[in-house]
């Protein structure tokens, strides 16, 4: 069960997502073809909510 | 004769491709490959991949162990089966506990499938169970225009006791396979289903997808007492009507096979090591390494274990994946040497998975 998603910035553009799911930390590429990614978009569209603290770098 | 060109021949015009080499649809069928570890214990809903690479486990009723088994049928050159053992009990046929099997469309086209061609399938497998009764395997076909499934029974006769099933599938002349890298096509071996999976009964034939034409309401069932159990091992799907003898692969091509899907990097002193001279904390150490293989899709990443750091900043790098290699970037903390690497025996772990 996914717990929390968090956007991971790099020189302040969007890269990827960390994820915790099952008590692991995963980063999970924006790869629409990546099944955590999906997950990520159902928990998003289920009322998850995604941190995001920008880039800022 | 040239060997490159007997075997020229025999890949070449007139044969068909999967009737030789790689006629096997399904990866790993021997179970012999177990990147994951060979034993998850407490299994509940978190349902995933366990033990053997490429099965999916689905356990929504009691509690499992899920394990690479060294209990085989004799006398068929199998070392290995999958394995699902019920330690508590829950209420069997209440909910799902199914083993799937998830393919790619891109690799299924030569089945001809949406066309008056349609191959059929067959599929063998060896199985063995402490609950005798009806048991079912279904088929779906996840194409985006229209799901399709086709569903048949089989049946456990003998306790304890090593069977082969055989079931021979139509091809499915109305509906194709996705041409793509995604999950296009799954099989579903059920062994406790609620009725949403069993109340308008066994298909027989490819219909339009229908989550409650997976089985009939006599299933078997289990998941109900600590004594259930179900080994599965040999499994091979093929076109054609008969089914051939199990496709053994070396172990280096299993492998690799299954590192399309996932793949581990380190579990050595000193993996992945990075190391640089650093003139200040705004500079970034990077490592880059390839994939042992291309992979379906971008893989997620996890650790299992720790990092080691010296003069870093933060406790883990940021990575960037695609299907054939992954950076690494980790800031340095103050002018002068900094590197990382991965602790002892620890591992990272790249999800590609359907």
């Amino acid at each position: 069960m996914i717990t929390e998603v968090e956007k991971i910035y790099f020189n302040d553009n969007f890269i990827s997502y960390k994820m915790i799911k099952n008590n692991t930390t995963f980063q999970v590429p924006l790869d629409e073809a990546n099944t955590d990614y999906q997950a990520i978009q159902e928990w998003i569209a289920d009322g998850g909510t995604v941190i995001d603290n920008g880039g800022g770098e | 004769m040239a060997i490159t060109k007997l075997i020229a021949d025999s890949l070449g015009a007139g044969a068909t491709p999967n009737q030789s080499a790689f006629k096997n649809i399904i990866i790993n069928g021997d179970m012999s490959i177990a990147q994951r570890g060979t034993s998850a214990t407490g299994v509940t809903t978190s349902d995933g991949y366990y033990a053997c690479d490429r099965w999916y486990s689905q356990t929504d009723i009691g509690t499992w162990t899920i394990s690479q088994s060294t209990d085989v049928p004799t006398g068929q050159g199998f070392v290995n089966s999958f394995k699902l053992d019920c330690t508590s009990a829950g209420t069997s046929n209440a909910d799902e506990v199914m083993i799937r099997s998830r393919h790619e469309g891109q690799n299924l086209q030569y089945l001809k499938y949406g066309t008056a061609s349609a191959e059929s399938l067959t599929l063998s497998f060896w199985i063995k169970s402490n609950k005798t009764g009806n048991y079912y395997v279904a088929l779906g076909n996840f194409n985006t225009t229209q799901n399709r499934v086709v569903s048949f029974g089989y049946s456990i006769d003998s306790a304890n006791t090593w069977e082969k099933k055989t079931i021979t599938i139509p091809g499915d002349t109305s509906q194709g396979f996705d041409n793509s890298n995604v999950e296009n096509f799954t099989l579903f071996w059920l062994f406790s289903a609620a009725g949403a999976f069993t109340d308008g009964g066994v298909s027989n034939t490819w219909i339009n997808y229908a989550a409650n034409r997976f089985a009939n309401s006599d299933l078997a069932g289990l998941g109900g007492s600590t004594a259930d159990e179900v080994y599965l091992t040999g499994v091979q799907l093929e076109a054609g009507t008969t089914a051939s003898d199990f496709e053994f692969l070396p172990h280096d091509v299993n492998l690799q096979r299954c590192q399309r899907y996932y793949q581990i990097l380190g579990g050595t002193a000193l993996s992945f090591y990075q190391e640089q001279y650093i003139s200040g904390s705004s500079i970034y150490i990077t490592g880059n390494a390839r994939h042992i293989v291309n992979m379906r899709s971008s893989p997620s990443v996890s650790l299992t274990g720790s990092w080691v750091a010296v003069n870093m900043t933060g406790s883990s790098p940021t990575f960037t994946i695609n299907d054939n290699n992954f950076t690494t970037y980790w800031q340095g903390g103050s002018a002068g040497r900094a590197l990382y690497h991965l602790d002892g025996s620890s591992t990272l772990n790249f999800n590609g998975e359907l």
